[in-house]
Order: structure tokens, then sequence, then C-alpha cells
């Protein structure tokens, strides 16, 4: 309980910002929608004249991208990426700041199993990560909601939460780099590039409409499209999600209990 | 007399990393209650041995045990009775000193508070601010926080890796009495240096580790009568080679007027010796570890 | 030259794998227009009869999209968010990393003045940034070309290189300058990279909201906005100006502040 809420506290300050800049993404983007709204009207008609075919192409139909959810579905996009950096950052940070820090020799020669000092630290993670979707999720529907559009409540609120089940799983890369990479000195240099690797990849598989590429990309797994069309997520991604999540943190548990916490100079 | 209980127990304790060797075959023994004094140069395996006694670093072989349990097997049990003061201390930069002693006392199943109390008084006694930042405190105040997390929950066993660099003299002497305080108390101590005279005015006994294996277990008063000492004398005269003909003399050198060698033996004989000569200075010195080493063990072993 | 080669040698793998993120960045932005391409004009001639407000939001504003220069002008902007986000990190890196792994104490021991260090710190740096710019340069040469039909391009793409130096150049000097002010070396990265999220965000409010045009000057990336640079075929002299100002006062800020403070030891 002590190290969870050290933790915590150690994360106050980041969480506030990441809240409100995811806060702030949505708020900025939804403001724009009453605008966008009007110039569809004028769009549906030049759509109705292109063929099904090129219209998939551009991903663009109108019950998915120019509705109220289409549009949020495309500012999705970058909430991901936000909130997946800040997951990144956090899972990164669960041991390798201790270890940079040279603070982990204090924190082991304590009476605690390494066992909790793990799960103390994640679950101070996923807390600030927790706390990060809720205040996204309700922000979003307020948002959304304020634009008096028709819309499907429940649709937004699934849509809302793929953002903590990225932030799981990035999470959960995080950790596992924490214990695998030796003297990790600088989390951000190691987040970022990693989560920029995983978009990139994403955009790839998307173009080249790689399926195979498709299971690499955790920002590929939810399609706006097809949750908005189907109401529901696809659930070979939830297992891969759910899979990858606990080998990794597994794998967390099992590498650190073994490691060897080398002096201090 | 009852047989004291052993405290740490190693057998056949090895580490290597990877290839390079940490210690071998590691065979040690602390009873309760005593001071027990670990020597050797730098890269003997002093840090490996403790390292692994905390659990930080895990053995390729042999195994350990302290209080009578497994390092392995039982380290939370075992730290929650152990105090450990590394050489180089490190700790959270965003903590003041109160805000760090709290947080190690978090970790104790003794009372938090008590332990809190007994860090205060601590503090005031090494005359160290709490309230200041860690970030904004010296080496050696850093050094004191080191101290006091160390002792505050009143370990069993205090635990000390070349504890005293930074440290100014009389912190030092505070630190020594306060070490003898709780060993008069039952607190058993082990404490590793490199210094001999450091180890000789705190120990009990002393192990000497030389290359991964402790080559020699000692009582101090053993080691004080055996002592050597390294001697220069600058004389009036020419030296002549036969005036030194005394049992315990080695490593005899001349160079001019300037004689020097090494002694181990009864002062007593050295001071008859001395004062048949025509002296114009003299110097005695105690001859660093690597001259033990050389001249001492090396003869015995 | 100690100093440089060293940090040339220590940021090596980094440079390499940011060159392959970028190049397989504009490989994958290249080929979906291929796509588009393929399908004959009717693609692009939606993407070019979206209304104002789906323009803004999707960052195609003012590009001919039925080319492939056009096409990559849509893609300049993420080629230049990572620029900024690989010269943050390496500006912050390179003069945080003595303080935080504690080897100041060790090179400031050295007969080498601050100033002195500092060069050869800003210079690897400096070559690293051009290392990356020629890659992306020659790799957007190739995949543009790859997809182009007889349309000139090579001088849009060489003016496009030229303001992401730009950026590169102001985001590298904001780097050093945070890390070289700040006596928080672990925090450098993070600051750097958040200062450059920020004005990122910026860049996206100000073309959203044209009320906001004044704050253009807060954002270098509207300073060097592709669609403007394109159109204009020519650097806005007071925007180069800008820039030249920053960077100079950005690493005249980094030599005075580090040569006069305490280090952190």
């Amino acid at each position: 309980m002590n190290v969870y809420l050290r933790e915590l506290r150690a994360y106050r300050k980041s969480t506030i910002t990441w809240v409100i800049s995811l806060a702030g993404i949505v708020g900025l983007f939804m403001m724009l929608y009453p605008a966008f709204e009007s110039d569809v009207e004028g769009l549906n008609e030049v759509l109705a004249n292109f063929p099904q075919a090129i219209k998939s192409l551009v991903n663009i139909t109108p019950e998915t991208f120019l509705s109220v959810l289409g549009f949020y579905g495309y500012l999705l996009n970058f909430a991901w990426l936000a909130a997946s950096i800040q997951a990144m950052n956090l899972g990164v940070g669960v041991i390798s700041k201790e270890v940079a820090g040279k603070t982990a020799d204090f924190l082991i020669t304590r009476p605690v199993r390494r066992a909790q000092v793990v799960t103390a630290k994640l679950a101070a993670a996923l807390t600030v990560v927790l706390i990060t979707s809720a205040v996204f999720t309700a922000v979003s529907y307020l948002a959304v909601v304020a634009t008096g559009a028709s819309l499907d409540e429940a649709t937004l609120l699934l849509m809302a939460s793929t953002l903590l089940l990225l932030q799981i799983v990035f999470l959960a890369l995080g950790a596992l780099f924490s214990v695998t990479i030796p003297k990790i000195k600088s989390v951000v240099a190691v987040s970022l590039p990693t989560v920029f690797a995983f978009y990139i990849i994403g955009a790839i598989g998307d173009v080249l409409e790689n399926v195979e590429l498709r299971w690499v990309s955790p920002f590929r797994y939810f399609d706006p499209a097809y949750m908005i069309g189907e109401g529901a997520l696809e659930s070979e991604y939830l297992l891969v999600i759910a899979v990858f999540t606990v080998a990794a943190i597994a794998a967390t548990y099992v590498i650190f209990a073994k490691k060897d916490i080398h002096t201090a100079i | 007399m009852e047989p004291r209980m052993n405290v740490i127990e190693t057998r056949k304790l090895t580490k290597y990393y990877g290839k390079s060797r940490g210690i071998v075959d590691l065979d040690m023994t602390v009873e309760e209650g005593e001071i027990y004094g670990f020597i050797g140069p730098n890269g003997a395996g002093k840090s490996t041995t403790i390292r692994t006694l905390l659990g930080l670093i895990h053995p390729t072989g042999g195994s350990a045990t302290i209080f009578g349990k497994d390092i392995t097997a039982f380290g939370p049990q075992i730290r929650q009775e152990v105090g450990y003061l590394p050489s180089e201390v490190f700790y959270y930069d965003d903590m003041r000193a109160i805000d760090l002693l709290r947080y190690s006392a978090s970790f104790y199943s003794t009372d938090p508070k008590a332990t809190e109390k007994r860090a205060k008084e601590l503090a005031e006694r090494f005359d160290l601010d709490l309230k200041k930042k860690i970030d904004d405190l010296s080496y050696g105040n850093k050094k004191k926080v080191g101290i006091i997390q160390g002792l505050a929950h009143r370990p069993k066993l205090i635990i000390l890796d070349e504890p005293t660099g930074g440290l100014d003299p009389l912190i030092q002497q505070e630190f020594f009495h306060l070490l003898k305080e709780q060993n008069a108390e039952g607190a058993t101590v082990l404490f590793s240096s490199h210094i001999l005279s450091e180890v000789q005015k705190l120990c009990d006994r002393v192990a000497i580790i030389k290359e991964g294996s402790i080559i020699r277990v000692d009582q101090i008063r053993t080691l004080l009568e055996n002592a050597t000492k390294r001697l220069t004398l600058e004389m009036a005269a020419q030296p002549d080679a036969s005036d030194f003909a005394l049992k315990g003399v080695s490593d005899l050198e001349f160079t001019n007027h300037t004689v020097s060698f090494l002694y181990r033996g009864h002062v007593n004989d050295l001071t008859g010796l001395l004062s048949r000569l025509d002296l114009v200075d003299l110097q005695v010195e105690e001859p660093d570890l690597e001259e033990i080493f050389l001249h001492y063990y090396q003869k015995e072993v | 030259m100690n100093v440089f080669l060293r940090e040339m040698k220590a940021h090596r793998w980094g440079l390499l794998f940011w060159s392959l993120g970028m190049i397989m960045m504009i490989y994958s932005g290249m080929a979906k227009y291929g796509a588009y391409e393929a399908a004959g004009e009717s693609v692009t001639a939606i993407l070019e009869q979206m209304p104002d407000t789906v323009q803004v939001v999707f960052g195609m504003t003012g590009f001919d999209l039925g080319t492939a220069a056009g096409f990559y002008g849509m893609l300049f902007l993420y080629l230049a968010v990572m620029g900024a986000v690989h010269a943050s990190l390496l500006g912050a890196h390179l003069i945080a990393k003595e303080e935080r792994d504690h080897t100041s104490e060790f090179l400031y021991a050295k007969p080498a003045s601050r100033s002195r260090v500092l060069t050869g710190k800003l210079l690897a740096g400096l070559v690293n940034i051009v290392v990356l710019n020629l890659v992306t340069a020659a790799s957007s040469f190739y995949f543009v070309d790859l997809f182009n039909r007889d349309e000139p391009f090579g001088g849009d793409i060489a003016l496009l290189m030229v303001g992401l130096f730009f950026l590169q150049l102001i985001f590298f000097a904001i780097g050093a300058a945070v890390a070289g002010i700040s006596r928080k070396p672990k925090s450098a990265a993070s600051r750097a990279t958040s200062i450059m999220f920020g004005t990122f965000l910026l860049f996206y409010v100000v073309n959203l909201n044209k009320d906001l045009g004044v704050l253009k000057y807060f954002t270098p990336f509207k300073y060097f906005e592709a669609g403007v640079l394109m159109a204009d075929g020519a650097l806005d002299p007071v925007f180069v100006g800008l820039s030249v100002v920053i960077v100079a006062l950005a690493i005249a800020g980094t030599y005075r502040a580090y040569s006069a403070r305490d280090l952190a030891i």
C-alpha cells in the first residue's frame, strides 16, 4: 500500500496534464462538429454520385464517416496515440525508474517481495490509466451529446472505452520493456519511438490492406466503422489483447523476480 | 555456555556475473551478537556477498541462511529484521529526508510511529535537518540519512558495506558509538571495509576475503597481537644490518641512512632494539592490506 | 572533437531507427496515394470536393491531391511531427545525459570548458539532424517519383525539406535549451516533447479557428506549413527570420545557462 500511494503521488502532476490534454483533444474537435455537420449535407449529395467501390476505398460512407460518431471515431485516432504514449510512459517507468534513479537498492532491501513491488507499481499505473479513461469517456459523452446530433449512446461509450483497452496493452508492453531492456535512462526515449513504430506499422497495414499487419499494431484493433456498424468490438482482437496483456504482465513478474540489481554506481 | 546462534551462515555461496567471478564457494559464519568485520581490497567480493545476502542479486551456487532462514525463500521475512547501509546512497530526489524516513518506516511491521520517533532521535544526534530535500543535502548528510534509514527500525542484523566514506571523523566516531550501542542491545553487525584500522576499532572478529573467497578468519585480538608494522628509521650514522637481527623483522631494506622493515612480534622487543640505535627520525606505519596479504597471509595460509 | 565523436557513436542506432521510421512513413503514405491513383481520378475528386471544415480536420487544405506531390504535401505534416519529436528528444538528451547519469563530475573535472563540451554535443546533434533530413529527402524523392505521372515535383520537395530542416533546428534548439536551463535532468526530455506537442496542438487550434490566426507565431508548424509553401513556391521571410531568432536565442540561452549554473551531480 505504501509503494502504491507513493507511486500515485509521484504521478499526480503528469496525470493532470494528460487528462487535460485528452479532454482538450475531444473538446477541440467536437466544437468543430456543428460547422462540419452543415457542410456534410452538401457532401452527401456529391457522394451520392460516386460508385460504392470508390467510397469504400476512401473509407467514407455517410452512415459511418459523416455521422457524429464517425467524426468522433476520427478524433479517437489522435486520442489513442496520446493515451498510448501516456500508458507506455507509465509502463516503462515501472521498474526502470528505480534502477535508473539508483533507488532500487533502497526499495529491494526493505522487507517486501519483489512481486509485491511490481503489483503495487502496476496497480498505481492502472489506477492512473483508469482515471484518465474515465475522464476521457465522461468528456467524450458530454461533448458528443452537446452537439445535439442523434446517436447511439451505447456505441459512443463503447468507442470511448477502446482508449482504456489500448492503454492496458501499452502499459503491459511498457512494463515488460522496463524489466527486459537493460539500463533505460530516459523513459520517453523508449516509449515515444515504440508507440510511433506501432502507429506507422498500423498505417502501413492499413494502406496495404494487409491482415497480418493488422494483428501486429494495436492501433488497428478497433475499427470505428465496425464499431459504429455493429455496435461491438471485434472479439478476436479482444482475445489478442487479453492474451498479450496476461503474458506480458506474467513475464514482467518472472523476469523481475530473477533479475540482479547491480551496484549503485 | 550455550553455543550462540549463527545469524549468517553461508555454504559454498557462489556468484558469477556471466563468466566473471563474484564470489566462489564462500563459507562464512556470523554469530549472534558479534561485530563481524569483512575486509578485503576492491573487487575481492565484499559487495557481491552482501548484495547476495540482501537478495539484490541471486546466487549462482551454494546457499545461505540469515536467522536460520534461507535467503532466497524467505527474503522479505529476513529483511524485516535487517538494516542496510550501502557505500553510495541514492534516494528519491523529490523527497525530503523526513519523507524518505517515513517511507522507509512504512515497510516494517514494527510500529511506524515508533520507527519515526527513533529516526528523529537519531537525526538530532547526527545534527541532520530532516526538512531539507535529499537532493540538496551534501554527500555526508545524505550518508546520515542512509545511517538513519538503516537503523531506525532497530534491526537485529545491521549490514554495512564500506559505510564510512564521506563521514567526517567526528560523525564517524558518533556512528561507531551508535553501532556499539545497538550491538550492546543485541544487534549483530556485519561490517565490510577495506580500511584495517576501522575494522580494528569496531570489530570482534574479522574475515579476510581475497579473490572471491574468505582466506582467513581471526579474532581482532589475535590480529592485533600479530599485527605487522612498517618501520622507517632515519639513522645518524650508516646503519649496520646486524643490529636488526631480531625475530619478527622482515623485508629489511637499506637506503643510505634510511632503514625500513616490517615487524611482527612483541612491542617490548622492538623498543629494546630501537633504544640501542642512534635515531634521527622514526616512523611507524600500519601496513596497507596489500602488505598484509603479501607478508603475513602468504606465509601462513 | 572527442565529445563530438562520442555523441555520434552513442546516437548511431537511434539515428538508424528514426531513419527507418521516416522511410516507412513516407512509403506507407505514398502507397496510399498509389491506391487512390489506381482507382482513377474520381477518388481525388471526392477528396477535393470535401467542404472546408472536413479538409481542415483531415489536414488536406490547399493541396492538389490529384498529384503525387500534392498528396505528399498532406503527408508532410506527419513527417514534420516525426522530425520534431526526434529533434526535441535529441536536444534534451544530449545536454541532460551527463547530469542524469552522474557523469558530469567526470566530464567537467577534465580540462574542458563547458562551452567546448556543449559545442561538441550540439555539432553531433546537428549532424544527426542533417542525416535524418537527407534520408527523408532522398526517400521522399524516391517514393514520390515512384507514383508520379510526369508532373514536376523536385522543387516542391526541396522546399519542404528546407522547411523540415528549420523545424528540426527549432525543436532541437528548444530541447537543448530546456535541458541546459533546467536543473532537473530526468524530466528534460519529457518537458521538451511536451512543448513540441503543445505547439502541434496549437497548430490545429489555429487551423480550426480563423479568429485565433495571431497565435500562428507561437507554433513553428505554422511557419512551414506544406500547403502554403507549395502555393507560394518560397519560404515566408518573416517566418524564416523568426525561426533564426528562436534558434539563436535558444542556443545562446543554452550556452549561457549551462555555463553559469551549478550542475547536478
